[in-house]
């Protein structure tokens, strides 16, 4: 099983699964994180755990606990960029 | 069906009871306040919601038809679960449940359409409120200009909702939407839109939606990236960082210099020109002394206030700040803070309330119980004018950094730092203690880098002006009468009596042992007690009292200060101010918060403690 964490700078997957309780899921969600949405890995930020993903367009930073439980699969390069 | 219609056909009066109501509404950063400032110009308001003192931003327009509407600038929301305070607000609002406003007869939805996939989300949420909604796709310039495009047309015919394309900042397509506000917008026939609370399903329609509308979403800023690899590179982004701090800093000296001198010529010049005219009496005393000296003594703060403001302003249209906190999310970390922490503390610069308020984003109890405890020694705006005052009365300028870094703001800046600290050490020692907890998922979005306007940072500052000024005409201005009136009895042989020998001063000399140890004496006693009700309050206070004691036209209240005290001592008193607390407001908001007296008290206590432990520690050391 591979989390956003594996996904390496430059790096796109899809998220398949949040591991977290409902309330926590449900913000996921509505910061973009559903099920299905492409998510590409932008860089690792220096001094701690942080690292900026986008996805739908947007930049997002998650610390490397929480995207820890992002469960993703990761894709090709060549397998296009639509989403859902 | 909609409800704009029929006022349309039947115009209401212009009577302030029926006034329609519009509220705006959308995620953050989507240019919710671009629009409204757009559409209402200088006709806005900025209010407190009772009881809570999240701001509320209301304006009013008049359409060419006669009718008025209100807009109401809402919070922004990232779905239908709120989390914070401002969330709960702009659902209340558009639920109708809120206490003070009406359900909005009509609804403007301002989605981002550089990011239209992950917006559209909330279409069908919005518009299960059941108000007619208006669908507005904001930043029509810049999907253009990054090569994007969509076809509103068919957005509008898949979510059966006008939809209008816009530029907020230019101004672009706003006929639209003054057609809807008028009501002369005939809404596309009602489709099925997908059930809410399945925000798969939802985003899955959004897609479905985008691809309709051959929606081609804009190329990534490149110069975003490149300035994302400066603002986030391991040595370049902290030296940034503090390079930018240190500038807010030194220009909150330097450059509100020359317009506080004009503030303070313009006081005087007014007070002496009341002092002509009137005839001598209580009143003229009042007037002048408690009024001018002690009232004026604060507003002469304004530029100040607004220079830091401005500088925050910059930092959060442009997409900074956002950077700011992602470097600083390591030091939260180390603190044993989760990240949502961090947004409340942040906003704690301007004043303890609203974070304390925003703590309650913080969903773990036991971490939003240690946002709150420590909110109130992040340096918020009210201690401003009481470290300008002392700053410029007892450090004289010199460089230290050339022209970048002078004296008097390396202190100021040590003051932020060290309320900073302790606050950074007050929450380690809570959650390491009392208040373990585990961690929760952290989420920073990271909005795009743009380049402030003129018009949105205009209209940040004389919001800001607006409740200062407010400020220093009700509570400060009761204070100082209240102090006023005090200092003026016991009349003896028909005239008042020595400041020393009125009642403020007996109060004051009652006192004074407690804070001798620190250097401190009655006048600044008496100004630590009114300045409970808020903290710039000793500040009018000193300016009442040291004018009073004069008689003559008042002399610069910092010459008086350097006369009355030491140099320790008002190290002693910066460091008090620092932390202690200093404000009723936030005492009663803590014990709304956390349903008790316990917090509050205990607050209240640990906070004093620190701060005479560090005012009596600065006296000797200093002297
Ligand atoms: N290019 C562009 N920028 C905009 C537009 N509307 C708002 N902005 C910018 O987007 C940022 C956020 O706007 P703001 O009104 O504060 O958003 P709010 O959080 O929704 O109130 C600011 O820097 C605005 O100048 C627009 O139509 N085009
Ligand atoms: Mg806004």
């Amino acid at each position: 099983m591979e989390t956003l964490t594996d996904l390496a700078p430059g790096k796109t997957a899809v998220v398949t699964e949040l591991r977290f309780g409902d309330a926590d899921a449900v913000r996921l969600m509505e910061f973009g994180f559903v099920p299905g949405v492409s998510v590409s890995c932008q860089r690792r930020v220096p001094m701690g755990d942080l690292s900026v993903y986008q996805l739908d367009g947007f930049q997002i930073t998650l610390r490397r606990e929480t995207a820890s439980r992002i469960v993703v699969r990761m894709r090709a390069e060549a397998e296009g960029s639509d989403h859902v | 069906m909609s409800s704009a219609h029929a006022a349309h056909a039947a115009p209401a009066p212009a009577s302030l009871a029926d006034r329609r109501v519009v509220a705006i509404c959308g995620a953050p950063n989507v240019g919710k306040s671009t629009f409204f400032n757009r559409l209402t110009g200088l006709r806005q308001k900025v209010a407190n919601y009772p009881g809570i003192t999240v701001e509320k931003r209301i304006g009013s327009i008049e359409l060419p038809d006669g009718q008025a509407v209100d807009l109401i600038d809402l919070p922004g929301i990232v779905g239908l679960h709120p989390r914070s305070e401002d969330e709960r607000i702009s659902m209340d609002v558009l639920r109708g449940t809120s206490k003070t406003l009406p359900k909005p007869s009509a609804a403007i939805l301002l989605l981002d359409s550089t990011t239209l996939e992950a917006q559209l989300r909330l279409v069908p949420e919005i518009l299960g409120f059941g108000v007619p909604t208006l669908v507005v796709l904001n930043m029509a310039d810049d999907l253009a200009a990054r090569g994007g495009s969509v076809d509103e047309a068919v957005i509008e015919k898949q979510v059966g909702a006008p939809v209008a394309l816009v530029s907020a900042r230019l101004g672009t397509g706003m006929e639209r939407v003054r057609d809807f506000l008028q009501g002369t917008l005939s809404p596309p026939p009602p489709v099925q839109l997908p059930v809410l609370n399945n925000i798969p399903a939802e985003r899955q329609w959004a897609g479905t939606v985008a691809r309709e509308a051959s929606y081609h979403p804009p190329e990534p800023s490149l110069w975003g990236r490149r300035l994302d690899t400066i603002f986030l590179h391991p040595v370049g982004g902290p030296l940034f960082f503090l390079a930018v701090v240190v500038a807010v800093f030194q220009s909150i000296f330097t450059l509100a210099v020359p317009m506080m001198d004009t503030v303070e010529a313009l006081i005087a010049t007014s007070g002496g020109w009341l002092g002509a005219v009137l005839p001598d009496s209580i009143l003229k005393g009042l007037l002048l002394d408690g009024i001018w000296g002690g009232v004026g003594s604060v507003v002469i703060f304004l530029p100040q206030i607004l220079i830091l403001f401005l500088f925050v302003g910059i930092l959060e249209d442009s997409g900074y700040l956002a950077r700011a906190a992602a470097i600083a999310d390591r030091s939260m970390r180390s603190v044993g803070l989760e990240g949502r922490s961090f947004i409340p503390l942040l906003s704690a610069y301007a004043c303890a309330v609203p974070a304390i308020m925003a703590a309650r984003t913080v969903e773990n109890q036991r971490d939003r119980l240690a946002t709150i405890f420590i909110a109130p020694l992040t340096t918020c705006s009210a201690r401003l004018p009481v470290y300008a005052l002392l700053i410029a009365a007892f450090i004289p300028e010199r460089p230290i950094l050339g022209p970048f870094l002078g004296t008097r703001a390396t202190v100021l800046l040590g003051l932020y730092a060290v309320g900073f600290l302790a606050a950074c050490l007050t929450a380690f020692a809570l959650k390491s203690t009392v208040l373990k907890s585990k961690p929760m998922p952290f989420m920073l979005p990271l909005p795009a880098y743009r380049l402030p306007t003129l018009r949105s940072l205009s209209y940040r500052l004389l919001d800001r002006s607006k409740i200062f000024l407010r400020r220093a005409g009700t509570v400060i201005m009761v204070a100082t009468i209240v102090l006023w009136f005090l200092a003026s009895v016991p009349y003896s042989n028909g005239s008042p009596p020595d400041i020393g020998d009125s009642l403020a001063g007996s109060i004051g000399k009652t006192i004074e042992p407690l804070v001798e140890p620190l250097g401190l004496n009655w006048k600044v006693a008496i100004g630590l007690i009114t300045s409970l009700a808020a903290r710039e309050v000793i500040v009018g206070t000193l300016g009442t009292i040291y004018g009073m004691e004069t008689d003559e036209d008042s002399p610069a209240l910092q010459d008086a200060l350097r006369k009355d005290l030491s140099f320790g001592s008002a190290i002693a008193l910066l460091l008090y101010f620092a932390f202690a607390m200093q404000c009723m407001s936030t005492v009663a908001i803590v014990r709304r918060e956390t349903g008790g007296w316990r917090w509050p008290i205990a607050q209240f206590a640990y906070m004093l403690i620190l701060a005479y432990v560090s005012g009596l520690a600065a006296y000797r050391i200093f002297g």
